[in-house]
């Protein structure tokens, strides 16, 4: 059967994979025919990822990614036990929500250290001709406060915002070996943290958290089916882009 | 109580401290927004060293009841 979303034969290594958006991405991932290296904190909620998958030869591993140093190392070792990449989901990530006022500098620096350092270090340690099969793709998952206020978001905002920015100079550094960078940037997503989250709100700040989605909350799924798209090769004139999946929030 | 609304006041961004009173429904204040609620748990934790919750908050009413517990 024609089928221009595939991922037959793909090597995808998602960080973040213990949870949430992440977790989902590995799934559907697998779904379509990718083998998954699922990396996160928690070895065991990562082997409850792995239970979750379908087919053959996934694998996860176990990193602190505030550890920027130690993210080469884990590259060599990853493909020295699975061979060459093909696709990279950097879902890892990081909230403070709190008044600029509030935060400080140690704040910035860690919230831009998950969110943006280590993965910008993982797609450059992981990119190279020895690691990386040549028309692969990498997803960098930012958020739609890379576009849009949200009140006490400024560290969190920023480090997706500089996703952004960056993520257009990988694309086009990568383009010699028609790699391809591009970022989801998703509106409130009903992962289970994010439930969680809702469920301590009051009725009012309940409302002003979710509303202004025309097509309502989002879905795990809604950002894993697009990053089957862009490792996809049937995304493969697309780059340096970021994709807005959020109900219609940002179009109004 | 004068000192307390007057740091209260900077703690929240409020402009117009003159128009604050023990009274004041500071949850009907134009500045009073769901952010206030972390600066003013950062402020108690600051001025008066006292770790209160969103529920302490929630259930004052007036700036008289938040002094009530800073100075409990
Ligand atoms: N849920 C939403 O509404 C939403 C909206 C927009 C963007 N996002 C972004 O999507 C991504 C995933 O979010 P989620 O809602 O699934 O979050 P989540 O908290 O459920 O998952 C976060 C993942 O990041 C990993 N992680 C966090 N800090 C780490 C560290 N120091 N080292 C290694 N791994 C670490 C965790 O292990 C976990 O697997 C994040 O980058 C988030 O900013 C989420």
């Amino acid at each position: 059967m024609f089928n221009p979303f595939s991922l037959n034969e793909k090597t995808i290594l998602i960080t973040g994979a213990s949870s949430g958006i992440g977790r989902q991405c590995a799934i559907a991932c697998s779904n379509m025919g990718a083998r998954i290296i699922a990396v996160a904190r928690n070895t065991e909620r990562l082997q409850e990822t792995l239970s979750q998958l379908k087919g053959e030869g996934h694998s996860c591993y176990s990193i602190e990614l505030s550890n920027c140093d130690d993210i080469k190392s884990l590259v060599a070792k990853i493909v020295n036990e699975n061979g060459k990449l093909d696709g990279i989901i950097c879902a890892a990530g990081i909230e403070r929500t709190m008044p600029a006022k509030l935060l400080t500098p140690a704040d910035y620096e860690e919230v831009f250290r998950i969110n943006t350092v280590s993965a910008f270090e993982l797609v450059s340690q992981a990119t190279t001709v020895k690691y990386f099969n040549a028309g692969g793709s990498v997803v960098l998952i930012s958020s739609i406060t890379s576009l849009i206020a949200r009140q006490g978001t400024a560290a969190y905002s920023a480090s997706k915002g500089a996703m952004v920015s960056g993520a257009r100079v990988l694309a086009a550094e990568l383009s010699k070996r028609k790699i391809r960078v591009n970022c989801i940037s998703p509106g409130t997503i009903l992962t289970p943290l994010m439930q969680n989250f809702l469920d301590t709100l009051n009725e009012d700040d309940y409302k002003k958290r979710t509303s202004g989605f025309p097509l309502g909350l989002g879905k795990p799924e809604d950002v894993a089916n697009a990053s089957i798209y862009l490792l996809s090769d049937a995304s493969r004139w697309v780059t340096g882009q970021n994709f807005v999946i959020d109900g219609g929030f940002t179009i109004q | 109580m004068k000192d307390f609304i007057e740091k209260f006041a900077e703690a929240i961004e409020v402009e117009d401290v003159a128009a604050l009173t023990a009274e004041t429904k500071f949850h009907d204040l134009d500045e009073w927004s769901s952010l206030s609620v972390m600066l003013t748990i950062a402020f108690f934790d600051e001025e008066y060293d006292k770790q209160i919750g969103e529920k302490d908050i929630r259930e004052s009413e007036t700036i008289q009841d938040l002094y009530n517990i800073a100075t409990a």
